[in-house]
């Protein structure tokens, strides 16, 4: 019994201390770094004195509404040992953690949680008194989806047993592992074992999971520019899923400004949006292969490129890929895909990129007189692929529709005189191919009949279509030395002289052509001569009719 | 002489007439079918192009009738030869001195220098430079057709330079043919009065009384001999077999004008060019 008595009033002589104490004592305002320092007048017990009194052996236990039962108990030995404890700058009372104070005054009154978590979140909101706001120090989990539970501050930093930060750090994923169990699931060991693998040992939860606010795009980069693994596609392709970020930023995708409107940088999500395909956890995709993947994508770039879209539709590749035929180029054969940048800058860029898939025509292209000036010398002038056959809706150039319109495609360039100038090269080309019989018939057939094929000589027929070489080349078609041959191709039987029927583009002169020149001279003269003679001997036959016709019409006149 | 006004002459046999309606269908036809093509880059032309059915059937039409305008001519040589050398008729179309002096005549008589108009022959001067026009220009015509139509045959015995030479002197000739007849042959047989005889066959004696004076004064002098028919018959015989025989190589000529040469293969062999060439690795960059 003594013992007994002895207890009661040692608690009555505590709690009567800490009834003073508290009523007497300011609320605790203390920060996480530099706690306030205590106070001068120290009171001779600890305010929370009589808590322990009670808690520090107390078997009671409190059973919350949901059924859930908390324990009275407090292991005194191992609060003095955490941060709080008897080693903190400043002295932690048990209602700094466990408030409002009110309620914890005793007898303590009934506390509103509903479960066990509630009563510790309930705890953890005392922890901004002293601390940063979990917000700020950890929104990460904040923003967990609805209807998850979302942990506090002392799910992961402790109770009465709060280790130190440094502690957490020594072993970050022992901490995230108390609830991320997962992280024993072995995928999740895959993807950490190559994170370690591309960065080293030390990755811990945070090297993907930063604890700050996260975009929608970090997000997804916490994967995608992290790890270098593929994703295998039904028919056994494979799609590699690294992507550096970098790469979006410094693209045309980049924050930039185009015709007086501020672009900013295109999020993951805005081309990759089909959220229960894109979003996390990723829906499986439904690409059979990764030719799949990539003509899928196109609809995506459609969405804001709609122009360029339906021209596109109309060019031979797009209607190669209706036909069935995939092979043929779709948007991210020719633009690529993250690192988009300027397609024809440099111009050489062009021919470059036709050249991925049209190698033996570049080739060709490239050792012309065309080709070799634009990638020898950079000149600006010279026609790259996309300048003869058009950007998006690229015709088809075995038809006969582009047949006959090449010579309009020549002359664009060949018939101006500022640009021909600057190579002494004449603008009679055009003229003089389209009066001559070839150049007659393919101009009529193109404005008459521009779907039927004809037999005509265009100006690649004889001058080579890729292969273009200078008109003073060697190995030119059209030089006098390989013309006969260039002739024979259409007509088989021509002998030596035949060429020369040909006026080379020259108008007919005293030095070029002279026997056209003189035919031409000859009836330039006798044709006005001719028909002046008939009109000036006819004006005086009806000259003296009409003085005749006069003359019976007096005289009709007098007789009367 | 009230009687004699309304007489009429006979002019042009139906042969005659016939040969003449030829020349009309043909030359206007290719008139039609060739002048559009000489100046094909005008939008009249163009358009009457595509109202003819494209160049390529025009191209077809001029040579259809250039054939015709060549059979024609061949059976003119023939009729002019059987006329001079059976029948023994003067040759009234070989042009003269004569006709220089009628010519200035009648511009004198005309602005009223010369109180008279030239009294002329069966074929006046007006009619000879049509005649001599036409057989002119159906000589350039049809050489320079026949370069145009075989350049490749042309051109294994001749420069090079012949076929555009040809293509211009076709075209000036042609040019020139049109528009004489425009202005010549209009004037004198339509506008002036028009002169139905090529084709009734018949002219009035106040059209023989201005433009065949001394024709119609041989006529009423009854100076017009009939050849003697047993002359004609023996001269007939001679000529029967060499005119056969000159019009086969005639006509064979035409054959061979008109199917020498194909100038150029009907179609462009067409290249085969690997166009999907993709270097390696492949051009996707699905990341």
């Amino acid at each position: 019994m003594s013992a007994c008595y002895f207890r009661w009033l040692r608690i009555a002589v505590w709690m009567a201390v800490a009834v003073i104490t508290l009523i007497w004592r300011q609320p605790v305002a203390a920060q996480t770094a530099a706690p306030t320092p205590a106070p001068t007048t120290a009171p001779a017990v600890a305010p929370d004195a009589a808590c322990r009194l009670c808690h520090a052996d107390s078997t009671e236990t409190l059973t919350l509404p949901s059924g859930d039962v908390i324990h009275a108990g407090v292991d005194l030995a191992v609060l003095d040992a955490s941060v709080h404890g008897s080693h903190a700058a400043a002295p932690v009372y048990c209602t700094d953690c466990h408030g409002p104070r009110q309620r914890y005054q005793y007898p303590h009154a009934e506390s509103p949680a509903q479960d066990r978590v509630q009563f510790r979140a309930e705890i953890a909101t005392n922890c901004e008194q002293c601390h940063v706001s979990a917000e700020m120090h950890n929104p990460g989990h904040l923003q967990a989806a609805a209807g998850s539970a979302v942990p506090n501050c002392v799910d992961c930093h402790g109770g009465h047993d709060t280790a130190p930060v440094s502690a957490m750090q020594a072993d970050p994923v022992g901490t995230c592992q108390q609830c991320h169990q997962k992280f024993d699931d072995p995928h999740v060991a895959d993807i950490h074992a190559e994170v370690v693998a591309n960065f080293g040992e030390g990755q811990t939860c945070q090297t993907c999971h930063a604890s700050e606010p996260q975009s929608e795009d970090a997000k997804c980069q916490t994967c995608h520019s992290l790890l270098t693994r593929q994703l295998t596609l039904p028919s056994g392709d494979t799609v590699d899923l690294h992507v550096n970020p970098e790469d979006i930023v410094n693209s045309m995708h980049g924050e930039r400004v185009v015709e007086g409107i501020q672009y900013t940088t295109l999020r993951c999500t805005d081309c990759h949006r089909e959220q229960g395909l894109w979003g996390f956890p990723h829906q499986p995709i439904d690409a059979e292969t990764r030719r799949d993947l990539t003509i899928g994508m196109q609809q995506v770039c459609q969405e804001c490129h709609r122009d360029i879209f339906a021209r596109n539709a109309d060019g031979v590749h797009a209607q190669h890929i209706v036909d069935g035929n995939l092979e043929a180029a779709t948007c991210a054969d020719c633009h690529g895909n993250h690192a988009i940048h300027d397609p024809d800058q440099p111009r050489e860029r062009v021919s470059q990129t036709c050249g991925n898939c049209h190698s033996e025509i570049n080739a060709q292209y490239a050792a012309s007189v065309h080709g070799a000036a634009l990638l020898g010398e950079e000149n600006p002038d010279v026609p790259v692929c996309t300048d003869c056959h058009g950007v998006h809706n690229i015709p088809d150039p075995t038809t006969a529709a582009f047949r006959l319109s090449s010579p309009q495609m020549c002359g664009r360039c060949h018939a101006d005189v500022e640009l021909m100038r600057k190579y002494n090269i004449s603008t009679d080309v055009f003229d003089t191919y389209v009066a001559d019989f070839h150049g007659t018939t393919v101009t009529l057939f193109e404005s008459q009949a521009p779907d039927e094929e004809t037999n005509k000589a265009v100006c690649y027929d004889c001058h080579g279509v890729h292969n273009i070489l200078p008109a003073t080349d060697e190995n030119s078609q059209v030089i006098k030395a390989n013309l006969l041959a260039t002739c024979q191709q259409c007509h088989p039987d021509a002998t030596a002289n035949f060429p020369d029927s040909w006026t080379s583009h020259f108008k007919p002169s005293l030095e070029h052509n002279p026997l056209v020149y003189f035919v031409n001279l000859f009836y330039m003269i006798v044709i006005p001569a001719t028909v002046g003679g008939f009109l000036l001997f006819i004006g005086t036959d009806i000259f003296r009719r009409s003085r005749e016709w006069f003359g019976r019409r007096r005289q009709r006149g007098t007789d009367a | 002489m009230h009687n004699a006004q309304q007489l009429e002459y006979n002019r042009f046999n139906v042969f005659q007439r016939i040969e003449h309606g030829v020349l009309l269908v043909s030359f206007t036809v290719l008139a039609i079918t060739g002048l559009p093509q000489m100046f094909s880059l005008q939008p009249w032309a163009a358009f009457m192009i595509a109202a003819m059915g494209g160049i390529e059937t025009v191209r077809i039409i001029h040579r259809a009738a250039a054939v015709l305008l060549i059979v024609g001519t061949i059976y003119h040589f023939v009729a002019v030869s059987y006329r001079v050398f059976v029948r023994r008729v003067a040759m009234t179309m070989l042009p003269g001195w004569q006709d220089v002096r009628d010519g200035l005549q009648a511009l004198g008589y005309n602005v009223g220098l010369v109180k008279t108009p030239p009294r002329m022959g069966r074929y006046n001067f007006g009619e000879k430079i049509e005649y001599w026009a036409v057989i002119w220009g159906t000589v350039v015509m049809v050489i320079t057709g026949f370069m145009l139509w075989n350049p490749i045959a042309t051109t294994s015995f001749l420069p090079g330079q012949f076929i555009p030479a040809a293509k211009a002197a076709h075209g000036g000739e042609a040019l020139l043919a049109v528009l004489s007849i425009i202005t010549w042959h209009f004037y004198n047989v339509h506008v002036k009065r028009f002169n139905r005889s090529m084709f009734t066959g018949k002219i009035s004696h106040a059209e023989m009384e201005e433009e065949h004076a001394l024709e119609l004064a041989e006529i009423e002098r009854g100076q017009q001999r009939e050849p003697d028919p047993e002359g004609v018959r023996r001269r007939r015989r001679l000529f029967t077999p060499v005119a056969a025989v000159i019009t086969t190589i005639l006509l064979i000529g035409l054959y061979f004008f008109v199917t020498y040469e194909q100038t150029a293969i009907t179609t462009v062999p067409r290249q085969q060019v690997d166009v999907f060439t993709p270097l390696t690795p492949a051009p996707e960059r699905v990341q």
